[in-house]
């Protein structure tokens, strides 16, 4: 009988067994961009939860907008601070642009920062989150480029409008997803809230279809406003003069973030300097 | 929102000339068949191969690297060169699995150029190269990934490229000659490296610490072949 000598696959196995361990450590990287993602994931799917079961049946909710992070690390620890160093906040919407290169360490470090807040917070894919593997690594940190969640009685719809990022060839911003969710628009929402990265007529959007995005968006219930990163700087304007106001929210570097209030009066926003 | 690197891309390209230009001219320089005078390699036991003609395209060396930015495995081969076979120049082929990179697997490509000034022998079998430094240029497959801005965005929209990253390391090795005729030497290394996007989000930000920037990799490398 051929008995085979167990020692003969040690070899092998230690090797398999010590690059297993070693992979595990931060420290040892295959690629900048591949998709061996450390920590947490699933933080959209995990703090949508969080919003939604906090502000159950709410009639006033508050929340921080903050955008364009990317590369401004510092600055990214400054702006969770001064959020948390304010108590009426109930959660965060983060427009997109967590990373300049689309690098896996950006999502991973944001990520970290981000998690130190005391509220919940939902990230939205920017541009610069689509470079190579970006988009990959966005996915499995936070979740889909197109969600959408409720808080309170305000349905918040979450889109991807980083046309430019695909050619043009994706569905972006993706109408089924709109149709989708109008259809399932739940019952406990009464009103809405658009938010998106590249707002419309930037050089990202996808601007041939921007009048029919508009007429898509309102004929969501009561739609309130529309908040979107991309251009660094605080603006408010009404780019389809039919009374829906589009809000930019600035980067972290500019040290700005929006804070909007929502009740039965209406709503109210302020711009904050931390 | 584009970004102002060049004066980084302006240093990277310095550095990796200050490393190339010595080793053009310290090939001409070697002497052919003479052994260096024994005083000046007194720890430095180092074998020079000292091909002729048209052998010297031969390799001198083959590694075969873990991690490092260049795939979970790559190998390839190299030469060395330099009055004391200080300077090595590689050419490695890497691998990235599916599992790390996503709906196919990918292959890299690597330039790896190595400064190693000095070599310490502790008997006549064992040797320390306590310091060695040098840089590589990496590239990867995969449509994602590009050498130049596709021409859908405005000029100079993003300013670098995805495809290929400079790294810069330092580094140490043990190596073991087993007087052998096939086998001349095998040395085991470590490396930390770094690449220039990690190095420009460093330089701005103090949260961002060493732990978070610097990467380790292991090797080995094998000379083979005695004449």
């Amino acid at each position: 009988m051929n008995i085979r000598h167990p020692s003969s696959s040690l070899p092998p196995l230690c090797c398999c067994l010590a690059a297993f361990l070693l992979a595990g450590c931060d420290m040892i990287e295959y690629h900048p961009y591949d998709l061996n993602i450390d920590g947490e994931t699933g933080i959209n799917a995990k703090n949508i939860r969080l919003i939604e079961s906090a502000l159950a049946g709410r009639k006033e909710i508050s929340f921080a907008v903050i955008s364009d992070t990317q590369r401004w690390y510092d600055e990214t620890e400054d702006e969770v601070e001064a959020v948390n160093a304010r108590h009426d906040i109930d959660f965060v919407i983060h427009t997109g642009d967590l990373s300049d290169f689309g690098l896996k360490l950006e999502f991973e470090k944001q990520r970290d920062i981000l998690n130190r807040l005391d509220v919940p917070y939902v990230c939205l894919l920017g541009n610069h989150d689509c470079l190579a593997t970006g988009e990959d690594v966005f996915r499995r940190v936070f979740g889909e480029s197109n969600f959408s969640f409720t808080a309170g009685n305000v349905h918040f719809v979450c889109l991807n409008t980083n046309a430019l990022e695909y050619n043009y060839t994706t569905a972006v911003p993706d109408f089924n997803f709109l149709n989708s969710t109008l259809d399932n628009f739940p019952p406990q929402a009464e009103k809405t809230v658009v938010a998106m990265h590249a707002g419309p007529f930037s050089e990202q959007f996808n601007n041939n279809v921007a009048d029919f995005f508009q007429e898509s968006i309102t004929r969501f219930p009561a739609l309130q406003f529309c908040v979107y990163g991309h251009g660094h700087n605080v603006a408010v304007d009404d780019f389809f003069d039919d009374g829906t106001i589009y809000y930019e929210c600035a980067s972290a570097k500019k040290r700005t973030f929006l804070h909007f209030t929502i009740n039965d009066n209406g709503y109210a926003y302020e711009v904050v300097s931390f | 929102m584009p970004m102002r690197w060049s004066a980084f891309r302006t240093f990277v390209l310095l550095l990796g000339a200050l490393a190339l230009s010595p080793s053009a001219a310290a090939d001409p320089l070697a002497p052919a068949n003479d052994a260096p005078a024994p005083n000046t390699r007194r720890w430095d036991k180092r074998v020079h191969l000292k091909y002729k003609f048209w052998k010297r395209l031969k390799p001198t060396h083959a590694k075969l690297q873990y991690a490092g930015g260049m795939g979970m495995f790559a190998a390839g081969a190299g030469w060395d060169y330099g009055k004391r076979c200080q300077w090595e120049t590689d050419f490695l082929l890497g691998f990235l699995p599916k599992r790390y990179a996503g709906e196919n697997a990918r292959f890299t490509f690597t330039v790896k150029q190595n400064y190693i000034p000095w070599s310490i022998s502790i008997d006549e079998h064992w040797a320390v190269e306590p310091f060695y430094c040098g840089l590589y240029m990496t590239t990867i497959t995969g449509e994602e990934f590009w050498k130049r801005e596709p021409g859908k965005y405005p000029n100079k929209y993003y300013n670098f490229s995805t495809k290929i990253r400079p790294y810069i390391f330092i580094g140490q090795r043990f190596g073991f000659s087993p007087s052998h005729d096939l086998l001349r030497n095998v040395s085991a290394y470590y490396e930390v490296s770094t690449c220039e996007l990690y190095i420009v989000s460093k330089a701005t930000n103090r949260s961002l610490r060493m732990k978070d920037i610097l990467r380790f990799s292991f090797g080995i490398k094998v000379q083979l072949f005695r004449e």
